[in-house]
């Protein structure tokens, strides 16, 4: 179920009712029906990879309780190793058994061996690489007795399958939801305003930036060989802001629906195109996977602690690895290496914790000098996302060599560009009210607190009439493939 | 809670009525739909050809100069899912029916309608033919398949001048396809010709939708089979700067599957008009869409490839 869609616009009121009713906020129950209607929520794409999630549930909830009772820290480590084999297993073949096997027919057919091998026609069930991520968190947490296990198998499944961020995050430490699973919810009226508001943005953001961007972005990475330079750039432009509004929207959607039911989840953008370096846009960029990827990858292996070595090592992986955490094409590990060549100077100048405050906080404009940075940051992201967004690598150097070529100085030739223009304008717009929110976490949660009730109210019915009133064809969440 | 819910419910309630409002302004509006639906529920058992097909049959086939009853039930991007849907409903009523005249276009079995960027239309199926194989909520409503911007223009157009969405002829010919407003044949020949192409037509999802396609031709001849109906396929014809532009495999394929679905039937021939070269610059409209000289020269074709069937 898409949340830019009608059916989860009935289905949230409902499910949200149902839940409210409960009588006496019974815990049990209520997550009874969460645990439910994240079933429905999922199976509404396929059923039949339920089957896989409700798997995951049964196996890290036996290992976290073996775990408990486990003292011999070797067969600690089988438990362990059996969450994480069947996890990524699982993750594994899914996503990545074709990446490999044609990568070992290439490379072996390179040597003059030909392997006889065929790839299977596989579909990729939807959020595995987020729900995989999440359950994993709760047995290696378990496993370093961060987190003591859970008996209670409802809350344990309604923790790994909540359906505001099951298909797309923000993945969730077991540290952070499972303990709310426990804790007695009452209705809380800011809270639930506040969710209301979120999700609000998050639509605008989906439908009326990211979706109209797609258009755009879609129609010129499809046809790049025959577009000129300037048009090449326009596109990587439109893609930079249709992922930006598509998975950050996705992401303020399932926050706010989260806070409807009581629930806080991480937070998981921060306003990143405003960044003044590449550290401070990965501090603000899907801050819950490059946390997770921080706490269970880059810190086991060492970190920034060792020497130069051992930094650019860790580096590469954890962003090669982050990289590949979306889709088993190069493309993707090679949009991962490429920021992690962004990264390493600041890091090896002990320069990437230099912005750790909000961009000209307190004032209205930035200084000249935070401008450039901006923009510079900027500009390095969009280069970075023609990897992201190309077909394949071969793809990729094409689109950047069309950029830089002389036909980067001609006008613009696509169709539909009255309609871009006004894409650009609502680009525009978007900029100046998350430039005026950005010391909040999300852009409208305090636009307009101030002002008289009719103007602020004005002011949403504004918002859902550009939703309906801009509205782009209604596109699937990007993560969704991940 | 009371407090939250009775806030939402009244900032919602204005919304609720307008879109209702709207709802039932957009439904009045006559529409080439409702007008053919009206036409075959009356008219049905006199029809003895029947066309159906996509903007290529709306536009290149006027049923005036046909020599029998003739009547055009095509719609602008209408995909062979809808021409089987149409056949199921109107198939008891359809008792003279003597030919189905059906385009297999470059796209025609690489598209369903529900799956691609048309997917709006759906709604003319459900709320005007009553045609409920949607599974998609918004494809029951004229407020939720389009852009407020859209039918806010429906609206003015409609209630402030006047003017109706019929583009339709009395037969259901597309009138509004005029030579004197042709547009640039090689500017549409190459965008057009792009937008017909499969990205990837290997992949799963194309593959998929090329079989059921496959599948629902299959059923169309299979009842014309049953039925005495003869099915004349054809690929309509195209100036040559879409035809450049087009994959060869992906033309390949539709042409070589239609040719092998068709020899299985007695009652099935195919014409590949693609590059028929009675139709020159003058007869098209675009690229790919033929004007109402075309549209002449084509129905008369037509018509004398049926009345060699007989």
């Amino acid at each position: 179920m898409l949340f830019n869609s009608i059916d989860f616009a009935i289905f949230l009121p409902t499910v949200f009712l149902l839940y409210w009713l409960i009588p006496n906020k019974n815990i049990k129950l209520q997550n009874l029906l969460i645990v439910a209607a994240s079933y429905v929520f999922y199976g509404w794409w396929d059923w039949r990879f339920l089957s896989l999630i409700i798997f995951s549930t049964i196996v890290d909830y036996t290992v976290g309780i073996k775990l408990k009772n486990e003292e011999n820290q070797s067969k600690r480590k089988v438990l362990l190793w059996t969450s994480i084999l069947v996890n990524l297993g699982f993750l594994g073949f899914f996503k990545y058994y074709n990446f490999f096997l044609e990568n070992f027919i290439t490379a072996f057919s390179f040597f003059g061996t030909e392997i006889k091998a065929n790839t299977l026609i596989i579909v990729l069930p939807v959020g595995i690489s987020f729900y995989t991520f999440q359950t994993l968190s709760y047995t290696i947490d378990v496993y370093k007795r961060k987190l003591k296990p859970t008996k209670d198998i409802i809350a344990f499944s309604a923790f790994v399958s909540f359906f505001p961020q099951l298909v797309a995050g923000p993945i969730e430490r077991a540290t952070n939801l499972l303990p709310q699973f426990y804790r007695k919810r009452n209705f809380n009226y800011l809270k639930a305003t506040d969710g209301a508001r979120q999700i609000l943005w998050g639509l605008f953001k989906k439908i009326v930036i990211a979706d109209n961007c797609a258009e755009f972005a879609n129609q010129i990475f499809s046809n790049s060989a025959d577009m000129n330079g300037s048009t090449l750039a326009l596109g990587a432009l439109f893609f930079t802001f249709q992922i930006y509004g598509d998975f950050s929207g996705y992401s303020d959607i399932a926050i706010g629906t989260a806070r409807l039911f009581g629930f806080d989840l991480m937070r998981n953008f921060a306003f990143p195109y405003f960044s003044r370096d590449m550290a401070e846009f990965w501090r603000r960029w899907h801050i819950s996977l490059s946390t997770w990827f921080r706490d269970y990858l880059y810190i086991p292996l060492g970190g920034s602690r060792g020497g130069t070595w051992m930094k650019v090592r860790n580096t590469f992986i954890i962003f090669i690895v982050s990289g590949f955490w979306h889709g088993a094409n190069w493309t993707f590990i090679a949009w991962g290496a490429l920021n992690a060549i962004y990264f390493l100077p600041l890091l090896l100048t002990h320069k990437n914790r230099k912005h750790l405050e909000i961009v000209a906080q307190g004032k209205y404009l930035p200084t000249l000098q935070e401008l450039f940075l901006m923009l510079i940051t900027f500009g390095l992201t969009v280069f970075a996302w023609i990897f992201f967004r190309a077909e394949n690598i071969g793809h990729a150097f094409n689109y950047i060599s069309g950029v830089l070529s002389p036909s980067f100085f001609e006008f613009p030739d696509f169709a539909n560009k009255k309609r871009a223009l006004i894409t650009l304008i609502l680009i525009g717009v978007f900029l100046l009210i998350e430039w005026s929110g950005r010391e909040q976490e999300f852009a409208i949660e305090k636009l307009g607190m101030k002002w008289k009730p009719a103007l602020r109210y004005s002011m949403y019915y504004g918002i859902i009439i550009a939703i309906f009133w801009f509205g782009g064809k209604q596109q699937e969440f990007i993560y969704f493939q991940f | 809670m009371k407090h939250f819910l009775t806030k939402i419910l009244v900032f919602s309630l204005p919304i609720v009525a307008v879109a209702m409002f709207m709802e039932v302004l957009l439904r009045n509006i006559p529409n080439d739909y409702l007008y053919k639906k009206d036409f075959l529920d009356n008219h049905a058992a006199e029809v003895e050809n029947l066309i159906l097909g996509s903007s290529h049959a709306y536009y290149g086939l006027n049923p005036e100069y046909f020599s029998d009853n003739t009547f055009n039930a095509s719609h602008i991007s209408q995909s062979i899912d809808y021409d089987y849907e149409l056949l199921k409903k109107y198939k008891d009523q359809l008792e003279g029916l003597k030919t189905i005249v059906l385009p297999i276009s470059y796209f025609t079995l690489f598209e369903r309608l529900e799956k691609g960027p048309e997917s709006w239309r759906v709604k003319n199926y459900t709320i005007y033919y009553e045609i409920n194989s949607s599974k998609s909520i918004t494809s029951y409503s004229e407020v939720l398949a389009n852009q407020l911007k859209i039918n806010m223009q429906r609206l003015v157009e409609y209630y402030r001048f006047n003017n109706s969405a019929i583009t339709s002829s009395s037969l259901g010919w597309g009138t509004s396809f005029n030579s004197e407003n042709a547009r640039d044949l090689i500017k549409t020949g190459k965008n057009t010709a792009i937008k017909h192409s499969v990205e990837n037509m290997t992949s799963q999802k194309h593959q998929k939708i090329f079989d059921d396609n496959l599948e629902t031709l299959n059923l169309i001849l299979q009842w014309g089979e049953s039925n005495d109906v003869e099915v004349l396929l054809f690929t309509p014809p195209a100036f040559k700067t879409y035809r450049r532009n087009l994959n060869n495999k992906q033309l390949t394929k539709t042409i070589k599957a239609t040719k092998a679905i068709c020899a299985k039937y007695q009652n099935c021939t195919y014409e590949n008009l693609l590059s028929d070269k009675n139709f020159v610059a003058k007869d098209f409209y675009d690229a790919d869409h033929l004007s109402e000289i075309g549209a002449k020269k084509l129905s008369r074709l037509i018509d004398e490839k049926i009345t060699e069937l007989k």
